[in-house]
């Protein structure tokens, strides 16, 4: 039977095709290509509903399409779809955000007189096609080849502009940071293919499955060596190297900040659902595999917890709208993995949701405050645009809440019960949770300030400069992506209210439902069987009310909105920097994280690379050479041996013939 | 219904086991009839329609054949003739598929090489007899059969290299390649009669049985050295390959492209069949290591094949080198053989690259009949922009010439890949090693080919009024074989393992 999920692999062909449209005739085409990708996200988007529909339902899918490698006697690696309510969800997730960035392009790309715009939307198509197909990915092979071209992707766009200086530069840290991580991510999929014999996430004999079987005694792999254990530990580091470059956890991170070089909606898709996403998403995807590993889920939560605070500290003193929407996003990030390495699936997943939404919404928002001030990014140009454009100020303030975590916003919903989470599994006698914990607690305050920072300096007080007394207006085209957004930052939180189920006893965490359901190996249930059973993670069954600890977060994400609108919510705000002392500089400088990896590649990577490149030019090209040279002179030897008189051919043979007769004989002993 | 047919043993006689050699002669007698009937105005066309209908039938009742099963393990095994002398198994069959496909392809590529010429219908019997020699090569399970037909498959060689009788280059290549012909048949027999006088037999089944407790070790390995000279001159191996460049470059292109392919092929499986059986390793007397012979064989083939064609001017020379070089890395498949190692998959992906070869070479000889046709000249310079004027054919030769060098997404890449991946398996990194940096040395002069046609602009404008309908669907053809042979290979290497475990 046909159902609508057999029309899943056209979620991810129809912005392809919209890739190839804008390529080949978007330039006779109205408005650059923007109507075809808008139609084709639009169709995405719609499949996707029927796809949430249909799935809700209970049905799942999971077919081959395509085996483009077969016989090799270990492995056949092939593409498939996997549809089950993961990436159900995640699809809706990136076909929504990306039909409003397509339609949001319309005011801020079209509407602001760019050039190239073919190019443009052929790249948003192309990054797309390929998150979709990194979502519906069924094995870890094809999700790292889609993973890559997200990467590809994100370098076209973010060196969009790219006769400016700052761009190409941006765009070559990015692509670059984020391959340092994938070549491990490579060389864990070669692992996960040498241990296993598959990569599929899903079924009895996915690799996360037989890991587990493997640890039970059930099933017997190869691990070169190691305890299994160990083993799957370290291929499940290796994997997360991608995943630490692609969602800019620390020490990766730093290519994000940068990438605000690209245009803004391409902004919003990166953080909000595509690029920075996938690295998440992935965990998420084969979370089976790192729940029996209770050292890589440490490492994971330990990771997160650290770049959501360090993150959020950097994001306090930033000038520039986007940038503190950039490292809110490396920090919020930083949660969902907090969430991941937690234990907390369903934390991870719902955070990852609502903050596709909220952050997204901020990025828009942020777009149109830009285009509002001629494309001047400077908080401290701007003020008071609350008035002048009502809109943009309900909505971004929406995002904001939600993003500080307040109730009854979706942010406070989700990074809750991240935070719920970790602290359950921290007090099952797991200190380094509790660090975690505690380090992700922390940055709730200052989430909380630089949040509402931003919007009272952009949005409050007094027009600091002409431009922001008399703003540039905005279309519809920009105003109903954010009135969308807005509503769901609103109220997306709604589908997971977990404090309110505890204290009403109503059955209304959607999310967990939702997420319980699917194929056997890939549910929560089966999840927390796992985390039981391998990490300990609820071993001692403690019960904790999720009351507390939520009360405490948003006391927390209150003060530091509170000492925001205490510093900031005047007529005429200044800068309290200076009393951070030396702390400031420090903060300015990113803890001079890009000075020091500078330092890595120059002063470490360039000695090395100039040794191994004198190694190839001298020993390695001089073999080449060499051989070749030889070869040559070998080769007109050669030539002149073949004389053309045919006795001396059958001299030639006759003397080559006894040669090896009489070899073989003394070596043989045939004269003895 | 191929089993069913393949399954009834007895109703069918054994010898119709034979019928693709009996096809291939018998077209070769009906076109002497048809010759005789007419021999003032014979119809090129119904010739070369004749010849190629004759072989594409051969080829699809040896394919028949080898997808029923028939002489296969699965129906029976081998199915042995007149006395053990013939046997017709897998292995010929799967070798057979190989002579007759190149068959067809000169056959077709004839039609407009032989415009010209006189004496059409002798030139095509001459292909189909000694197509019936090299299938018969493929069968024979004597020494004595492997002598005789060896001999079908020479003689009519000799005579279609010095086809172009007013051409000095081809006369002279004639005689040269028949004098070294004699001199190594001569060894060969020489061979054979040591080994005879060893074992008291020429059927290989009897000798191998002898061999073990033989005390003429010394006897016997000067004659199974002979014997490998004898294979070694078939396959254009070193030292017996000094008619190989001459041959080829003074030979009708289609002539070359016949005996670079399809007797280099059909040397191999001889070799394959005669040391497998004759010699195995198992029972081999010590002090007769007739694969360290073709280790250096190998080696020495390979390397001199591919440093020789690096340094040379004319293409069609080049080819005759690279062929030397190829034969090179076909000996792999009896260089790797060790005692009790995984034999089958060594031998299996020679065989399947010598099937791969068999389209790749032989559309690239016909590519220079097509420009000896068109009357470009020889050399690479001559080749410059060729591009530009014959794209088509231009691109089949791109194929050829990066699938001869072993580089994806051609059937050369994975042929290769599967033997010295085999060869490696076998614990013979240092044969697959060899072979690799000798295939990275060939691509240097391969592409300078493809340079040539498609980087390099024209000295002068070409002068190429004809588009030959022949010779272009025989290069199509092997350009589309060697493509698809790519997404294929699976079905090819598995066949050929599996008939050449039937050896063992």
């Amino acid at each position: 039977m046909a159902g609508i999920l057999d029309f899943a692999p056209a979620i991810v062909l129809l912005p392809f095709v919209s890739f190839l449209v804008a390529l080949a005739v978007g330039d006779r085409l109205p408005k650059g290509g923007a109507y075809a990708g808008i139609a084709a996200t639009a169709g995405s988007l719609v499949l996707s509903i029927a796809t949430v529909l249909t799935v809700a339902g209970g049905q799942t899918y999971d077919a081959t399409i395509y085996t483009w490698a077969e016989g090799l006697e270990a492995v056949d690696l092939t593409f498939g779809v996997l549809i089950d309510p993961l990436s159900a969800m995640m699809l809706l997730i990136v076909t929504l955000v990306a039909f409003l960035v397509h339609v949001f392009s319309l005011g801020y790309m079209n509407d602001e007189g760019e050039t190239g715009l073919p190019r443009y939307y052929a790249g948003l198509g192309l990054f797309t096609a390929s998150m979709l197909g990194f979502v519906v990915a069924d094995n870890l092979l094809m999700a790292f080849m889609f993973f890559e071209l997200v990467g590809l992707c994100s370098y076209l766009l973010i060196g969009f502009h790219f006769r400016e200086p700052g761009p190409p530069s941006a765009a070559k840290k990015a692509f670059l940071v984020t391959r340092f991580g994938d070549y491990f991510f490579l060389v864990g999929v070669v692992a996960v293919f040498a241990t296993f014999g598959t990569a599929s996430f899903v079924g009895s004999e996915s690799f996360p499955a037989l890991a587990e079987a493997a640890l039970r005694g059930e099933a017997s792999v190869t691990t070169f060596g190691f305890a299994p254990q160990t083993w799957f530990t370290i291929v499940g580091l290796l994997v997360l190297g991608g995943v630490i470059g692609k969602s800019a956890q620390f020490p990766l991170h730093t290519w994000l900040p940068d990438a605000m070089e690209g245009p803004t909606p391409v902004s919003a898709l990166i953080h909000a659902a595509t690029m920075v996403a996938a690295g998440v998403y992935l965990v998420a995807r084969m979370y089976g595999f790192y729940a029996v590993s209770p050292t890589a889920l440490a490492i994971i939560a330990f990771v997160g917890g650290f770049t959501a605070l360090f993150a959020a500290t950097m994001g306090l003193v930033k000038r520039e709208i986007k940038q503190v929407l950039a490292y809110s996003t490396i920090s919020q990030y930083g949660y969902m993995m907090l969430a991941l390495g937690g234990g907390g699936y369903v934390a991870a997943t719902f955070h990852l949701m609502t903050h596709a939404f909220f952050k997204a919404l901020l990025f828009l928002g942020a777009g149109s405050v830009i285009i509002a001030m001629h494309h001047n990014e400077n908080m401290w140009d701007m003020g008071g645009l609350k008035d002048k454009m009502p809109v943009t100020y309900y909505t971004f303030l929406s995002g904001s809440l939600a993003l500080a975590g307040i109730f009854p916003f979706a942010g406070f919903w989700s990074k809750d019960e991240v935070l719920y989470e970790t602290l359950l599994h921290g007090l099952d006698g797991n200190p380094i949770l509790l660090g975690a914990y505690a380090m992700g607690l922390l940055a709730v305050f200052f989430t909380g300030f630089y949040t509402f920072r931003m919007v009272f300096l952009t949005f409050h007080g007094k027009p600091r400069t002409q431009t922001a007394e008399d703003p540039h207006g905005v279309r519809w085209n920009v105003k109903f992506p954010l009135a969308v957004l807005g509503v769901l930052a609103a109220v997306a939180g709604l589908v997971n209210m977990v404090p309110v189920a505890e204290l009403t006893g109503l059955h209304i965490e959607f999310l967990h439902t939702w997420l319980e359901h699917g194929y056997a190996g890939l549910t929560t249930e089966h999840y927390s069987t796992l985390l039981q059973d391998f990490a300990g993670y609820g071993a001692a069954g403690l019960h904790l009310s999720p009351l507390l600890p939520g009360a405490v977060s948003l006391g927390l994400a209150l003060a530091g909105s509170g000492l925001a609108y205490l510093l900031y919510n005047v007529p005429e705000p200044v800068r309290h920097t200076d009393r951070l002392g030396g702390i400031k500089k420090v903060l300015y400088n990113n803890y001079y994280q890009d000075e020091y990896q500078v330092w890595l590649a120059n002063g470490v990577t360039r000695p090395v690379a100039r040794a191994a490149n004198k190694f190839d030019g001298g020993v390695v090209d001089g073999v080449v050479n060499g051989v070749s040279g030889v070869s040559l002179f070998a080769g007109g030897r050669v030539r002149r041996i073949q004389t053309g008189v045919v006795s001396n051919y059958a001299v030639l043979l006759t003397l080559g013939l006894t040669a090896l007769l009489l070899a073989f004989g003394i070596l043989g002993g045939w004269f003895v | 219904m191929f089993d069913a047919i393949a399954l009834q043993t007895e109703p069918v006689a054994a010898w119709t086991a034979l019928a693709p050699a009996l096809l291939l002669g018998l077209t070769g007698l009906v076109l002497l009839g048809i010759d005789t009937v007419s021999p003032k105005e014979t119809s090129n066309t119904l010739l070369a329609g004749v010849s190629a209908a004759g072989s594409l039938l051969a080829f699809g009742v040896a394919a028949w054949f080898l997808v029923a099963g028939t002489g296969q393990v699965r129906t029976g095994g081998a199915i042995s003739l007149y006395g053990d002398t013939l046997v017709v198994d897998g292995m010929s069959l799967f070798f057979t598929l190989i002579f007759t496909i190149v068959t067809a392809m000169v056959a077709v590529a004839s039609y407009d090489y032989l415009r010209e010429q006189s004496h059409r219908a002798e030139f095509y019997s001459l292909v189909l007899f000694a197509a019936t020699g090299m299938t018969m090569m493929s069968m024979a399970n004597s020494l004595a059969t492997v002598f005789i037909s060896l001999e079908l498959a020479s003689l009519p060689s000799y005579a279609l290299v010095a086809f172009l009788k007013k051409n000095r280059g081809s006369v002279e290549a004639g005689l040269k390649y028949f004098l070294i012909g004699s001199v190594s048949s001569g060894v060969m027999v020489f061979g054979i009669s040591l080994v005879y006088a060893v074992t008291g037999s020429l059927v290989l089944g009897d000798v191998a049985a002898a061999i073990g407790d033989t005390e003429m070790a010394g006897v016997l390995g000067m004659g199974v050295l002979m014997i490998v000279g004898g294979v070694a001159y078939k396959t254009a191996s070193v030292p017996f390959h000094f008619w190989a460049p001459e041959a080829y470059e003074g030979a009708p292109a289609p002539i070359s492209a016949f005996l670079s392919s399809a007797s280099k092929a059909a040397g191999f499986a001889v070799a394959f069949r005669v040391f497998v059986e004759a010699f195995p390793l198992g029972a081999i007397p010590a002090g007769v290591d007739w694969v360290l012979a073709f280790q250096v064989l190998a080696v020495v083939t390979m390397t001199l094949g591919n440093f020789a064609a690096a340094t040379q001017e004319n293409v069609k020379r080049m080819l005759a080198y690279s062929s030397i070089g190829h034969a090179g890395y076909a000996l792999i498949g009896l260089a790797a053989l060790t005692a009790g190692g995984p034999n089958a998959s060594v031998l299996g992906a020679s065989m399947a690259h010598l099937l791969v070869y068999g389209f790749m070479n032989t559309g690239a000889f016909l590519f220079i009949a097509l420009v000896e046709h068109w009357g470009v000249g020889r050399t690479f310079e001559d080749y410059n922009g060729l591009a530009s004027t014959a794209p088509i054919a231009a691109v089949a030769m791109t194929v050829f010439m990066f699938s001869l060098a072993g580089l994806p997404p051609f059937g050369g890449f994975l042929s290769k890949y599967a033997l010295f991946f085999s060869a490696i398996e076998a614990g013979f990194w240092w044969l697959a090693a060899v072979g690799a940096i000798n295939s990275a040395l060939s691509l240097f002069y391969y592409s300078r080919v493809v340079k040539a046609m498609w980087i390099e602009s024209p000295a002068e404008d070409f002068e190429i009024t004809s588009r030959p309908v022949g010779l272009y669907a025989a290069v199509l053809f092997a350009g589309l074989a060697t493509l698809l042979l790519l997404p294929a290979f699976g079905p090819v290497i598995e066949t050929a393992q599996a008939v050449a475990a039937a050896l063992f």
